[in-house]
Parts: C-alpha cells; sequence; structure tokens
C-alpha cells in the first residue's frame, strides 16, 4: 500500500454549481415574496420576510454541510427541490392561515408556519440521509422485511386509522397524524429494485411462447412481485387511497418495464390495470362517484362536481401569465373556492396567480427531477441501484402528473398530495427521504488522488 | 396606469423570468453533465473482464471498478479471486489522476500485468492484463 493517510475527516468539496442555482432560487424565491407582500399591503413589501429567511436558511445549510461531508453527489436535485418548496411556501403563506391550525406546546401555529416547519425537516433528513447512506446492501439484504414493515404500517391505519373524507388513511400519533401510504410508497419501490434486479436473468431469458413472435414471462417468476403489489393495491383500495393505488401500480410498471425491457409484458399490465378498475368502478360506488364527476362535473355544479368546477375556473381566471401572487382565489361568500385547495389542488390556486407560465415551470420543476433520477440509474454501478435511483425519481414525477392531471380534469381527481407543494407533513418527509437517498445513490466516489510524483515504468531497469 | 399597478407587474413578472431563469441554467448543467459523459465514456473508472481463470470468478463475467478496488482470496475483496495461488489480500487497483495503477501487497506468488512482474504502483493502461496465479483479468474503460 502507498502511503495515504486515513481519512480522519473527509477533505470538504466545493459545488459551485449547486451553489449558482440556489442564489438564483434565492432570488426568484425573494422575487416571489415581494410580489405577494406589495399586492397584498399596497406598498413595496416582502411577505412573511422570518419564514422565507429561515427556509433559505435551511436550504444553505444543506449545502454547506454536503460540502463539508466532501461526498461528490448530484448538484442540481437540492436546488430544484428547493424551489419547488419555495413556492409551496409562497403558496401556504398566501392561502388563509386558519385552514391548518395545530397546537405545538404553548404556541399555536397556522398553515405557514406549519409548512414552514416540515420543509425545514424535510431537508434536514434529505442532508442527513445523503450524507450518512454510504451503501444500499441494507436496503437491497432485507428487502422482504421492509415489505413485511410497510404492509404492517398499511395495517396498522386499517385498525387505528381515523376517516377522513371518507378515506382511512392517517394515524394519529400524539399531535400527528400520518398516512403510512406516503413511507409505503418508498418501501415498494425498494422491493421491487432489489426484487426486480435479483431475477433480471431470468425476467429477460425465461420466457414462455406463445404465439408468433408473442412471448409472455412464466408467472411463477412473478409471483413474489404480484403478491406485493397486490397486497398493497388491495389494502389501498379497501381504504380507497385511489390516488397510491394508480401512483404503485404505474412505478411498479415503470420499474419492470426497467428491468425486463418488454413491451408486451407493460401493455399488458395496462389492460389488467383497466379491468380491475372497471371492477372496482362496479364495486365501489365511491370508484363510480368520481368518474361520474370526472366525466361530466357539470352534473352536480354545487356538490361532487364543486371542486373540480372551481379548480377549472382557476385555472381559466389565471390565463397566460396569472393575475400575480396574493391576487387570485376570491372567496364566495367568505369560503374559499376549493376547500381542499391546500393538499389536493394547489397546482389551481399555482395556475390561478402564476398562469399557464408558472405552471410550466413547475412541471419543469419535476421533469428536472424525473431526468436527474434516470441519469443516476444510467451511471449506477449495479442494476439494484439503477432502479433504485429511477423508481425514486419516477414515484415523485409520477405522483406529480397524476394530481396534475387530476387537477386539471385529465384523469379522474385522486386525493395524492403535490409533491413538495402540498401543505402534509408526511408527504414532506418522506419527499425528503426520497430525495436524499436519490443524492446519496448518486454519488460519484471520492476524488481520485494525483498520480505518484515517480511511477516504475513498465519493462524499465530501475537505475 | 399607477405606480403601485405598474411595480406589481414588474414584480409579477420577475418572478415568473426567474424561474425560467433557473429552468434554462439546470437545462444547461443537464446538457453539459450529458456531453461530459459522452465524451467521456468511463461512466465507472474501469473494469475487469475475466477472460481466464482457475476456479471463480468465472470466465466472461465483468466487475465494475472503484477508484480503489482489492483483489484477492478474501470474501471482503472488490474483486474476489479465488485461485490457489491467490493470497488473501493479493493486490489493489486504484485510479490516481486519470489512470489505474496496480500494486501487489506482498502476495506470496506476486501479480504479472501483460506478463511482466509488478513492483511498486505500475501503471496500467485500458487492453491491459493482469494475471493472478492462473486468473487472467483484462482492464478495460467502463460503460455507463
Amino acid at each position: 500500500m502507498t502511503g495515504s493517510a486515513l481519512p480522519g475527516f473527509p477533505r470538504p468539496v466545493p459545488r459551485w454549481r449547486e451553489l449558482g442555482l440556489l442564489a438564483v432560487v434565492a432570488g426568484a424565491l425573494l422575487l416571489g415574496g415581494l410580489s405577494l407582500g406589495t399586492t397584498r399591503t399596497g406598498r413595496l413589501a416582502l411577505a412573511h420576510p422570518a419564514g422565507l429567511a429561515t427556509y433559505l436558511g435551511a436550504l444553505a445549510a444543506v449545502h454547506v454541510a454536503l460540502v463539508l461531508a466532501g461526498r461528490r453527489v448530484d448538484e442540481v436535485l437540492l436546488p430544484t427541490v428547493g424551489m419547488l418548496g419555495g413556492i409551496g411556501l409562497l403558496l401556504a403563506e398566501r392561502l388563509p392561515q386558519d385552514l391548518v391550525v395545530q397546537r405545538v406546546g404553548s404556541a399555536t401555529l397556522g398553515l405557514a408556519s406549519l409548512q414552514l416547519l416540515w420543509l425545514v425537516l424535510a431537508l434536514a433528513i434529505a442532508g442527513l440521509v445523503a450524507i450518512a447512506v454510504r451503501s444500499d446492501r441494507w436496503l437491497r439484504l432485507y428487502k422482504y422485511s421492509w415489505a413485511a414493515l410497510g404492509l404492517g404500517l398499511l395495517l396498522l391505519t386499517f385498525v387505528f386509522g381515523r376517516e377522513v373524507n371518507g378515506s382511512i388513511l392517517t394515524l394519529d400519533l400524539g399531535p400527528v397524524s400520518w398516512q403510512p401510504s406516503e413511507l409505503l410508497k418508498v418501501i415498494l419501490v425498494i422491493f421491487f429494485a432489489g426484487y426486480l434486479a435479483e431475477n433480471r436473468v431470468l425476467l429477460a431469458d425465461a420466457r414462455v411462447h406463445v404465439a408468433g413472435r408473442l412471448t409472455l414471462l412464466p408467472a411463477p417468476y412473478l409471483l413474489p412481485a404480484a403478491l406485493m403489489l397486490a397486497l398493497a393495491l388491495g389494502i389501498v383500495v379497501i381504504q380507497r387511497d385511489l390516488g397510491a393505488a394508480l401512483l404503485f401500480f404505474s412505478v411498479f410498471l415503470c420499474l419492470f418495464y426497467l428491468a425486463s425491457g418488454s413491451k408486451v409484458d407493460v401493455l399488458l399490465g395496462i389492460a389488467l390495470f383497466l379491468l380491475g378498475f372497471a371492477v372496482l368502478a362496479l364495486v365501489f360506488a365511491t370508484v363510480r362517484e368520481r368518474v361520474a364527476t370526472w366525466l361530466d362535473p357539470w352534473a352536480d355544479p354545487l356538490g361532487t362536481g364543486y371542486q373540480t368546477i372551481q379548480a377549472l375556473h382557476a385555472f381559466a381566471r389565471g390565463g397566460l401569465l396569472g393575475t400575480g401572487l396574493g391576487a387570485g382565489l376570491p372567496a364566495v361568500a367568505g369560503q374559499l373556492p376549493i376547500p381542499a385547495v391546500h393538499t389536493d389542488f394547489p397546482l389551481a390556486a399555482l395556475g390561478e396567480e402564476l398562469g399557464m407560465t408558472g405552471v410550466v415551470a413547475i412541471l419543469g420543476c419535476y421533469l428536472v427531477i424525473v431526468s436527474r433520477g434516470l441519469r443516476i440509474a444510467a451511471g449506477a454501478a449495479d442494476d439494484v441501484r439503477a432502479l433504485l435511483a429511477a423508481g425514486l425519481a419516477l414515484v415523485i414525477g409520477v405522483q406529480a402528473v397524476i394530481i396534475a392531471a387530476g387537477n386539471l380534469k385529465l384523469i379522474p381527481l385522486t386525493g395524492i398530495t403535490l409533491p413538495f407543494i402540498s401543505y402534509g407533513g408526511s408527504s414532506l418527509l418522506v419527499n425528503g427521504l426520497v430525495v436524499g437517498l436519490l443524492l446519496a445513490f448518486s454519488d460519484r466516489g471520492p476524488v481520485p488522488p494525483a498520480a505518484p510524483r515517480r511511477a516504475h515504468r513498465l519493462g524499465r531497469k530501475k537505475a | 396606469m399607477d405606480s403601485l399597478t405598474l411595480t406589481v407587474w414588474v414584480i409579477r413578472l420577475a418572478f415568473l423570468a426567474a424561474l425560467y431563469l433557473f429552468l434554462a441554467l439546470v437545462a444547461r448543467a443537464l446538457l453539459r453533465d450529458i456531453r461530459a459523459a459522452s465524451r467521456d465514456p468511463a461512466g465507472a473508472l474501469g473494469r475487469l473482464v475475466v477472460i481466464a481463470s482457475a476456479n471463480f470468478p468465472t470466465v466472461g463475467s465483468v466487475f465494475l471498478l472503484d477508484a480503489v478496488t482489492t483483489l484477492g482470496r478474501d470474501l471482503g475483496s472488490g474483486v474476489v479471486v479465488d485461485d490457489a495461488f491467490a493470497s488473501a489480500r493479493h493486490a489493489i487497483l486504484t485510479f490516481r489522476g486519470r489512470g489505474w495503477y496496480v500494486e501487489d501487497l506482498a502476495s506470496t506468488n506476486g501479480t504479472l500485468v501483460n506478463g511482466d512482474r509488478v513492483t511498486g504502483a505500475t501503471p496500467m493502461g485500458f487492453g491491459d492484463e493482469l494475471q493472478i496465479g492462473a486468473t487472467r483479468l483484462r482492464l478495460e474503460r467502463g460503460i455507463a
């Protein structure tokens, strides 16, 4: 061995690209705060300067921590997530603060303060995971244990859960209500990535010939994955969490396609999904109602179709450039037009105030996250890590697409959150965890040391 | 149009412009990244392809290399060489500066590069052959 010193402390690695992008994020968010404050007060003012400062400080702290940790991880993800979170914070600041009120100790916190608290915690989780996770062994070795844990969590909700809006999704833990289906999405990605990577050779080779060039996978190889998927979907469907069901299935299909490269199987999967959806619509009245609302919200404009219609009106009022932060959302008889605007319809509110231009920029940020995830996957050293990175990025991207399309009445509305923007503790924390894992998997290893000054050449006699 | 309305307009549009400035910068970063990756096909720094083997690893298997990779019979090695003539900790491959170097870790039977016995840190090019006992491994450029 050469006499290179053991690194007691890692050498800091500067991250100029991340710093530059974070500076742009800070500038943009300050402009947003200025826009909101000026519209609101009628003079040049920054809305909620303390909250904005805290948030930007948290972003800077994560940046400094990553620099000091000296790991060469992705430099684009943190600013992108920071931008989305900041827009969410501006929205939370802009909405009426009594939408969510929670007592923490003696203090009573409103919507913006709670959102800020969760955002800072999510950033802390992302930073800690990005620095601490050095190996994915503990993820891949115990994939069945993780799967069991995820299902256990879901069952726990089932037994002890509290019903909100006809779905049993939340679990009360002390003062904090928690949605385990958020965490389950990460656990499912870990399980599928481990399982599919382990059986990748089988998935590619062991195919049953059906007719012509059509070959299908032999069922036994798929059984564990299919069983896991069916269990997760079953529980979620019984809980009426249709958004989560759609998300789980889409991400499974994406991962399956990445692992096997078989288009036929994916088409078959989509066909199965549509079939399952038809059965669900026959069995559950909730599903039928959602579809009817989607097809014609004007059939019951003051009842089931109300939120959808208001969201469409919001997008229409926004137009191309929007009404400006703080200038939209006129209250109808003192009531917010969209009751669930902070959780299910943030995109409608943003569409009204930032217009199509702003919405496209926000969707662009999700696209950046997905493309980074796929890039990390392409550079990954092995299959498990590649599938994990791709799956984690796709979870965020697909979730954004599902809820955005639901807001726009492209698909039936399902109640899931817009990642990093919607209000919600469990959603923000879990998405923070996802970003942390993506950062950790993007590690390019230590900086190669400089070449030794006197290397012995082959075939040359020593003097 | 009074000055306040005008100010609000300007700030609103500046906010939207800042969003797109951010996206443009990110897109530039992504493009640069992809260009760099296509110029330098070493997604991994390199890989070892097994071309002859006594026992394990099987011929044809490929190992992606970390910047520091150990070889030997020991199961903790980066590349486990199950060969009667391999020591537990036999050799170490390191990526330094712009190329690979191999060092023999005082093994009993020595390490050969292209048939020559290794002394000290010996540079290895892509395509060079590393021999440990009867096991021969070719160093190749990593592919992303």
